[in-house]
């Protein structure tokens, strides 16, 4: 069970930032619900993404998915297709830190998903959301 | 004094549907069994990601979701909890899936790579056996004394 809640704030500079929230457990059933959302959201002019994650209990591999594929959509790329699986990432190389979309407060076991995959160097981490909100 | 500690063996047994709309009930017996087995929480946490990530598999990649059963069955035997994961899916064996490179960018990763990634690095071993029926996968976590105590801690 996934709940995803959004809401939207504005940077000292006036710059709009979806902060979307996810409480429960992101797994093979729910990750495509959190692309689905994204992809609303960039659809209605979202470009830059807080992923809090301080009620996410459990992620598996399928999350780490939902998070590159958030990356991608808010970079104005699409998404890589489910059904490839990694391998169908060709458009989505990601090399750097994404700019477009940060994370803020990952739970222990999100957090060594995060670190064991080798995917936490992809993403700036916050724990506070103010602060999180002001380093866009 | 470990060798005159009597041998434990319990098991607790499910079977469920290969659906992934299933999985979260499934990560919770696992959890619910291994708490049962006095099993530590980091432990826990390890063994029911593992799961979840093979489960996930099966149900994704070997039924391909036309759907089928899963069987699931996790035992403690002194200090190893072990988890097997029956199926009736084509044969697909976890194990022989290359190690990803990490250094590589997402896109060069193999499909369904990172799954199997962390089942191998979050168990002590993962054991395949093709059977008559289908797929047997058996994940072994070892549990020390000591790792228990720290687990809760964390």
């Amino acid at each position: 069970m996934l709940t995803i809640s959004v809401d939207n704030e504005t940077t000292a500079s006036g710059d709009g930032i979806a902060v979307m929230r996810l409480d429960g457990e992101l797994d093979a059933a729910t990750y495509l619900d959190v692309i689905g959302r994204a992809r609303e959201l960039v659809d209605g002019g979202t470009t830059r993404m807080l992923l809090d994650l301080s009620d996410l209990s459990y992620m598996g591999s399928s999350g780490l998915f939902a998070l590159h594929s958030l990356a991608m959509l808010l970079r104005g790329e699409a998404a890589p297709d489910p059904e490839g699986g990694w391998g169908a990432m060709h458009q989505a190389e990601m090399r750097e830190t994404a700019a477009e979309l940060k994370l803020l407060n990952p739970q222990p076991q999100v957090d060594r998903v995060l670190e064991r995959t080798g995917m936490k160097r992809f993403f700036e981490v916050h724990v506070d959301r103010a602060a999180a909100i002001a380093s866009f | 004094m470990r060798g005159m500690v009597e041998r434990l063996a319990r098991s607790l047994e499910m079977k469920l549907p290969a659906d992934v709309g299933r999985l979260a009930e499934l990560r919770a017996f696992v959890r619910r069994s291994s708490a049962d087995l006095d099993v530590g929480r980091h432990a826990t946490n390890d063994i029911v990601q593992a799961v979840d990530e093979c489960a996930t598999n099966v149900i994704v990649h070997g039924y391909r979701g036309a759907g089928g059963e899963l069987r699931v069955e996790v035992e403690r035997v002194d200090d190893e909890l072990i988890v097997r994961l029956s199926d009736r899916a084509p044969a697909f064996d976890p194990t022989s899936v290359p190690e990803p490179d990490l250094e590589l960018p997402l896109e060069r990763r193999p499909p369904g790579g990172m799954g199997v990634y962390l089942a191998r690095r979050l168990t002590d071993a993962m054991q395949y056996r093709r059977t008559r029926a289908g797929n047997e996968l058996t994940l072994i976590k070892g549990i020390t004394e000591g790792s228990q105590h720290a687990d809760d801690q964390r």
